[in-house]
């Protein structure tokens, strides 16, 4: 899984040459091996570096500020997205929702790699909402759609429909 | 100062500083990365100036600024037409319900935000004079239009499609100014969505290299009666200017009626006038109509139409005020009329009805001093029918001595009412007091609106 959302990362970033992985661990965690010798391991560590190596760095956030937000949401995507149970689901998406009411961007007002990587980690999440839920978590759902649309993003996974005009109209606030 | 009119090469942009129609245009270039040069100082442009030259006006006839020449010779005038001219095809939308929607948001921009927001934002720059009824007028137009915004913005996060385009360039510079000078927190805390798309499109690099940093409004800014005595013309000005501000002004006036199309005479008197350069926007408004007095010939009554307002405002109607009106009407000076509207199967909700009648009431602004009025909407949703008994100076339906008055009586059946008739003092008393049979409607009272 982190495997495919690296690869389509790179693409994303426009870099030409694919990377080679491997996994290790029971939770298959990711791991770079690097000309220099010293391998980098883990999801964040990895896609950071790949910005990098594309000379994209604003997508790490362009202030001091947003890049610790930034971070936040990397953090936040591995320690908590990942392989959470099907409760944590709910107060996960709640949190998510309440969080991008007044933004359009996981931090600051552009695209950077937290929207990336928490696109590539919800998808699957998103995927089996079904359309009242994606209602309900409608700040969610409005960024998720935004992201899946944003140029060179989407890559291996399948779009997923969202309406506009609302079908429950009790839901909304 | 000398003013010159430059053909400079290259793609040129003509405005005065800081114009937010301009800003349309610099951001699209921002977009498409099309080299434009602003010409909005001197030498390259002096406003009121440069813009006055022959060879200007033989380029954009109506000496308004934006305006816009290509190195090409190309030339255009309108705001919007110049910032579509210099974006990509991604801003102008790529496939034909796209470029609608655009379109159909730029149009949105120009006929439902500029009225209200011209009208609410000029009185606390001081550019045209402070009327408390207009004021909150604007206030709710404005509340209607950010709640479509709003709702629209619950599920997108930008107006058409998922990229920055056209329709967020327009709209976000056409709510410029109410942001930076009115909505306060509170004002605009019913609208997070548009808070939220705002936010983020003046905080996009090509939004932020033409507008710079752009600071919210903290607190709401009041009338500015002092800049407003400052701008106010002379009385040293030579007469033409005043003609120009007066012109300008009227210009504003018409927007809020609904752009009702009667331009020609005032474009001919415009032509020659000095002042009349002040783009509707900025010191359109520098001074108040001045209007002639159309009831100046009349005679003097000796019926006080204000004394009965304070009476009727101030006093139990049926007990103290009708009495004193009966007492002091003057039938010589004064004609009662009965208005019907003429389209009752059109109204549909009462609150649509009862803007109706306060705009109309709003529109006929200047007429205040020598007309009462007391309109009533009959009826609920859907079955309802607005009349009233309208007091003026004079003999003659008011409206044909203003053209300013003229949008709405057409919608209205008018009666002469004989003064001394017991029809008229049943209807009279029953029109001012908001009670009583109401026998020749056949719907019940359902609320009253007083022009006084």
């Amino acid at each position: 899984m982190a495997l495919k959302e690296l690869s389509s990362l790179e693409k994303c970033l426009g870099l030409k040459k694919p990377n080679k992985y491997s996994t290790q661990g029971e939770k298959k965690v990711p791991v770079l091996q690097n000309n220099q010798g010293s391998a980098l391991v883990g999801l964040v560590t990895i896609a950071s570096h790949l910005v990098c190596e594309a000379q994209r760095t604003e997508l790490l956030g362009d202030s001091a500020e947003q890049r610790a937000v930034v971070q936040q949401w990397l953090e936040y995507r591995v320690t908590r997205l990942d392989g959470c149970s099907k409760d944590e689901v709910k107060v996960i998406l709640k949190e998510l929702n309440q969080y991008l009411e007044d933004k359009v961007y996981m931090a600051g007002n552009c695209f950077t790699l937290a929207d990336a990587l928490m696109y590539y980690g919800i998808h699957h999440i998103v995927m089996e909402l079904a359309v009242e839920e994606k209602e309900r978590y409608l700040n969610v759902t409005r960024w998720f759609d935004h992201i899946q649309h944003y140029p060179g993003v989407r890559h291996h996974l399948p779009p997923v429909v969202v309406l506009r005009n609302r079908v429950y109209p009790s839901s909304q606030h | 100062m000398y003013a010159v009119y430059v053909l400079v090469h290259g793609l040129t942009l003509y405005t005065y500083a800081e114009n937010w129609r301009a800003y349309k245009a610099q951001i699209a270039a921002q977009y498409s990365g099309v080299h434009l040069k602003v010409a909005s100082t001197p030498p390259a442009f002096t406003f009121g100036q440069t813009n006055r030259l022959p060879n200007f006006l033989n380029s954009f006839p109506l000496g308004k600024v934006p305006a816009f020449q290509g190195d090409d010779g190309f030339c255009l005038f309108e705001s919007n037409a110049i910032a579509h001219y210099l974006s990509t095809d991604a801003l102008r939308g790529s496939t034909p319900q796209a470029s609608a929607h655009i379109l159909q948001w730029v149009n949105f921009a120009d006929s439902e935000i500029i009225p209200p927001a011209s009208a609410w934002v000029f009185p606390t720059l001081g550019i045209m004079q402070f009327n408390k009824q207009a004021t909150e007028q604007a206030k709710e137009e404005v509340k209607r239009m950010l709640l479509v915004l709003n709702q629209h913005l619950n599920t997108r996060t930008f107006l058409v499609g998922e990229r920055v385009t056209l329709a967020d360039i327009t709209v976000v510079c056409s709510l410029l100014w109410i942001y930076k000078q009115v909505l306060e927190p509170a004002f605009r805390e019913p609208y997070p969505n548009v808070n939220r798309w705002f936010g983020t499109c003046i905080n996009q690099p090509q939004f932020k290299a033409v507008l710079g940093e752009v600071k919210l409004c903290e607190k709401m800014a009041q009338f500015d009666a002092k800049k407003f005595a400052e701008l106010q013309p002379k009385k040293e000005t030579p007469s033409k200017k005043e003609k120009g501000g007066k012109d300008a002004g009227k210009q504003q006036l018409q927007q809020h009626h609904e752009k009702k199309e009667k331009k020609e005479k005032k474009e001919e008197k415009k032509a020659a006038s000095p002042a009349e350069e002040m783009d509707e926007c900025e010191a359109a408004l520098a001074s108040e109509p001045k209007t002639k007095d159309p009831f100046a010939h009349l005679p003097k009554s000796t019926f006080v139409l204000d004394e009965f307002k304070r009476k009727y405002s101030n006093e139990d109607t049926l007990t103290v005020a009708l009495p004193h009106f009966w007492e002091n009407f003057d039938k010589e000076g004064y004609s009662i009329w009965y208005g019907e509207y003429r389209f009752p199967e059109e109204l549909a909700m009462t609150f649509m009805s009862c803007n109706l009648i306060t705009g109309m009431f709003q529109r006929l602004d200047k007429l205040r001093k020598n007309a009462f009025a007391s309109v009533i909407l009959f009826g609920t949703n859907n079955d309802s029918s607005i009349s009233g008994i309208w007091v003026f100076r004079g003999q003659d339906l008011a409206f044909s001595l203003s053209e300013d008055w003229q949008i709405d009586y057409e919608s209205y059946n008018w009666r002469k009412m004989d003064v001394d008739s017991e029809e008229c003092k049943t209807m009279v008393k029953e029109y001012f007091a908001w009670e009583g049979e109401f026998k020749h409607v056949g719907k019940p009272f359902n609320q009253g609106k007083v022009f006084k």
